[in-house]
């Protein structure tokens, strides 16, 4: 399998979540809202860019951990990645309560989820660490986190618009940020915002990708 | 809580594939057939209830002695992937060819929402020593049975002429969405009203 | 068509076998229209009882199902609405249905059934999971208060089913000794007039001599002039559809029979614990006559495509689900057991295969079908 190799690779062509099928989990378990996709994706880029970069700022000091050796590469990876969801977790705990007891066990899961992204996104890189080699990774890295919060904002507009039949976002100002939608909110399909819905969209949408993928690649014959 | 009150809602009621949404990536992915699922989910078993007595551990004298909670990410992180590894190293010590037969990636256990995921669930729950060796032991159940059903629901689908679009892990996903719903038969009302009647 | 996975420690016995053939076969246009058929009976009682909306969600149900799988399948060229399977799912989807519900509740099953859980695998014979059951736990789950929207019968002042005031009574803790119907005789359960004289008339004339008395309610349960989902009601015009089923060796009798002597068992031993009347109190009869109990052992339970394919597979099948049906009916707070349980046995279903299959050594998978 191999890594994206332009920025938009990420986004569509090689998107974490519906083609490569990684990072499923919070896909379909944070997807009830629009809001929690949202801070979820933040959260997941944020703390992917900050790894990135700490990774190749490590390697262009030469320091042990930066892809000298499998062990301390891997452990280097654990801790940034965990301290950076840690910090992010503080941050949303902080400034968004209500977001962040939404998110629940999901916000420490991005540490997981990053450090799998992270192995795509800098791999193939054993170029020496440059300007250049820095901006590649962390074009790489938003690409794919582009990707994800891609995914999970379609996922969860479905969900929570057949299922709840809101559209919850920012609160800003007055608008207290649930959008109800016309006729469904009056009797939307619950049954869309539990566990098997959030599996059921999960799948459809990887279907989906491959039939772009398919129709894409008869056009290009 | 008492244990089979765990036991009973980590495997049924709380399944950690099927309800909490974790451990997704290892059971509709890996293609293996059912014994290298027997041996999945011995080795996820075995890591989760370690692990869980491992945060258990540091969250009693650690993290709340020292009111360090905010470094509970990175220390479970830390203890899961160090708890896997060990677990790796002594299993290619003790038995390599059950490794090499049943073809166990631990590497891809550790880093895997499933195990960080139970240890937070049990972190957060206040439970004793014993009732977290119990949830791990009880979540990795739970894993066991949703992989067992969802491999021989593979294995049945490999053989049929499905949609190109939808086949392999689209359809797989599906059909775990649908064991979901299934699995909502377990809840909780059903649960205690189920210890009451007894 | 599949090539042998290198990562598979063993060949799947179902590859092998001529598993998929089979399920074509039995799964053919003239048996489906049987069942659909011997379908009709109960469904027209349902109508016949709750009148025209009954009819509406009937037609909804059927006409939901037959366009969905018309237009999934003109998506692969070709046009199965023919092979009457979609019949089936949209009436037995109909049936299940409570006759006051919204009409977007039997479409939006009927569609789910269709389109998620029968044509996204592939169509007829592929699914693991019965189509009209997938659809309805949906709607069950969607929309759960619309489906207790029971419809009084003709005739009769209640709007409540059986099971569901029995738990009313049960849950307010002063349920009295005797038996079930007893008990909802005591709650003022309105049993209908016919009820009240065809009961009184055999125990002047026939049970007095006897020295024994039916309560009030025995009438109304065996013929079936209770609320409750539209074609679940009447229990003696589904035995006689399902009679001619297994006559015609559309359906096997050994897994309906199973299931239901295997429920009974269990409800009439330990049925009785969880409302505190003791051992062997359970009230099966009652509990045979409410519900989708029949409906579910004789038209879904014995769905060739989502059952094992041996017939010690089936009764090991069987006897799980009236366990399960068992429990969830006696403790949990979903409906009436059946269709979850029924579910549940979809899903163990291809494990179940998976060890009662005789296994077939061969060099790597067989192209089938």
């Amino acid at each position: 399998m191999n890594g994206p190799s332009t920025r938009s690779g990420g986004l569509f062509r090689n998107n974490p979540v519906a083609v490569m099928l990684v990072g499923l989990c919070p896909a379909a378990a944070v997807t009830g809202r629009v809001i929690d996709a949202l801070w979820m994706s933040a959260g997941l880029i944020l703390v992917l860019l900050l790894t990135r970069l700490s990774l190749e700022i490590l390697k262009a000091f030469s320091f042990p951990g930066s892809g000298t050796g499998h062990m301390t590469d891997w452990l280097s990876l654990l801790f940034l990645a965990s301290c950076f969801t840690a910090s992010f977790e503080l941050v949303l705990g902080a400034f968004a309560p209500d977001e962040s007891a939404g998110l629940g066990i999901y916000a420490p899961l991005i540490a997981v989820n990053c450090i799998v992204l992270d192995r795509l996104a800098g791999r193939g890189s054993q170029e020496p660490a440059g300007p250049g080699e820095i901006g590649r990774s962390l074009g790489q890295a938003s690409g794919l986190g582009a990707g994800f919060a891609l995914s999970l904002i379609v996922i969860s507009l479905i969900r929570e618009t057949l299922g709840s039949g809101t559209i919850t976002l920012f609160p800003i100002g007055s608008f207290g940020g649930t959008i109800a939608v016309g006729g469904i909110s009056l009797a939307p399909a619950r049954a869309l915002v539990y566990a098997g819905g959030g599996l059921l969209c999960l799948g459809y949408l990887a279907g989906a990708a491959r039939l772009v993928r398919r129709v894409k690649g008869a056009e290009r014959a | 809580m008492s244990l089979l009150g765990i036991i009973l809602t980590f495997s049924l009621v709380d399944n950690i594939v099927l309800s909490r949404l974790l451990g997704i990536c290892p059971c509709v992915g890996s293609p293996g057939g059912m014994r290298a699922t027997a041996g999945t989910s011995a080795a996820t078993a075995l890591l989760m209830s370690l692990s869980a007595l491992a945060a258990w551990a540091l969250e009693s004298f650690l993290l709340r002695p020292l009111g360090l909670e905010f470094l509970r990410t990175p220390a479970f992180v830390l203890a899961v992937a160090g708890l896997a590894g060990l677990l790796d190293v002594v299993a290619r010590r003790a038995v390599p060819q059950l490794l090499r037969a049943a073809g166990i990636p631990l590497a891809g256990i550790a880093v895997n929402c499933a195990t960080l995921g139970v240890v937070l669930i049990a972190a957060k729950g206040g439970f004793t020593a014993l009732q977290s060796l119990v949830v791990g032991l009880a979540a990795g159940g739970g894993f066991f049975i949703a992989l067992t059903l969802l491999t021989a629901i593979r294995e049945r689908l490999e053989v049929e002429k499905v949609p190109e679009w939808l086949r392999g892990l689209p359809l797989h996903l599906i059909s775990a969405g649908l064991l979901a719903y299934a699995f909502m038969a377990f809840d909780r009302a059903f649960l205690s009203r189920l210890f009451q009647g007894w | 068509m599949a090539e042998p996975h290198p990562d598979v420690a063993s060949p799947p016995a179902l590859a092998v076998s001529p598993a998929p053939h089979l399920r074509g076969l039995v799964s053919s246009a003239r048996l489906n229209w049987s069942v659909a058929c011997c379908l009709l009976p109960a469904a027209a009682w349902g109508v016949f009882l709750f009148g025209l909306p009954a009819l509406r969600v009937l037609g909804m149900a059927a006409g939901v199902s037959l366009l969905a799988e018309l237009i999934t399948s003109l998506a692969w060229g070709r046009i199965t609405v023919r092979d009457g399977s979609a019949m089936v799912t949209g009436l037995l989807v109909g049936m299940l249905m409570p006759p006051g519900v919204p009409l977007y509740v039997p479409a939006a099953a009927s569609a789910f059934g269709i389109m998620v859980v029968k044509q996204s695998f592939g169509g007829l014979g592929r699914n693991w999971m019965n189509p009209a059951l997938g659809g309805v736990v949906f709607a069950l789950f969607s929309w759960s208060d619309s489906m207790s929207r029971w419809l009084p019968v003709r005739g009769a002042g209640s709007a409540v089913a059986p099971l569901a005031a029995l738990r009313d009574a049960f849950a307010g803790g002063k349920a009295g000794s005797g038996g079930l119907l007893a008990v909802l005789g005591a709650h003022g359960y309105p049993w209908s007039a016919t009820d009240g004289r065809v009961v009184t008339w055999v125990n002047d004339h026939v049970l007095s001599l006897l020295g024994a008395s039916l309560p009030r309610g025995v009438f109304d349960m065996l013929v079936g002039t209770v609320p409750g989902g539209i074609g679940e009601i009447s229990v003696p015009l589904l035995l006689i559809g399902a009679a001619y089923l297994i006559v015609r060796r559309v359906i096997r009798w050994q897994v309906p029979v199973t299931y239901l002597v295997t429920f009974c068992v269990a409800a009439q031993l330990f049925g009785g614990l969880p409302m505190g009347r003791g051992w062997l109190a359970g009230g099966v009869l009652f509990q045979l006559f409410s519900g989708s109990l029949v409906l579910g052992a004789f038209f879904m339970a014995t769905d060739p495509v989502t059952s094992p394919l041996t017939l010690r597979g089936n009764l090991i099948l069987a006897a799980s689900l009236g366990v399960l049906t068992f429990f969830l009916r006696y403790f949990g707070t979903l409906g009436d057991g059946v269709p979850l349980a029924i579910l549940l046995g979809n899903a163990v279903a291809p494990l179940i295969d998976r060890f009662t299959q005789p296994r077939v050594r061969s060099a790597g998978k067989g192209v089938i079908g």
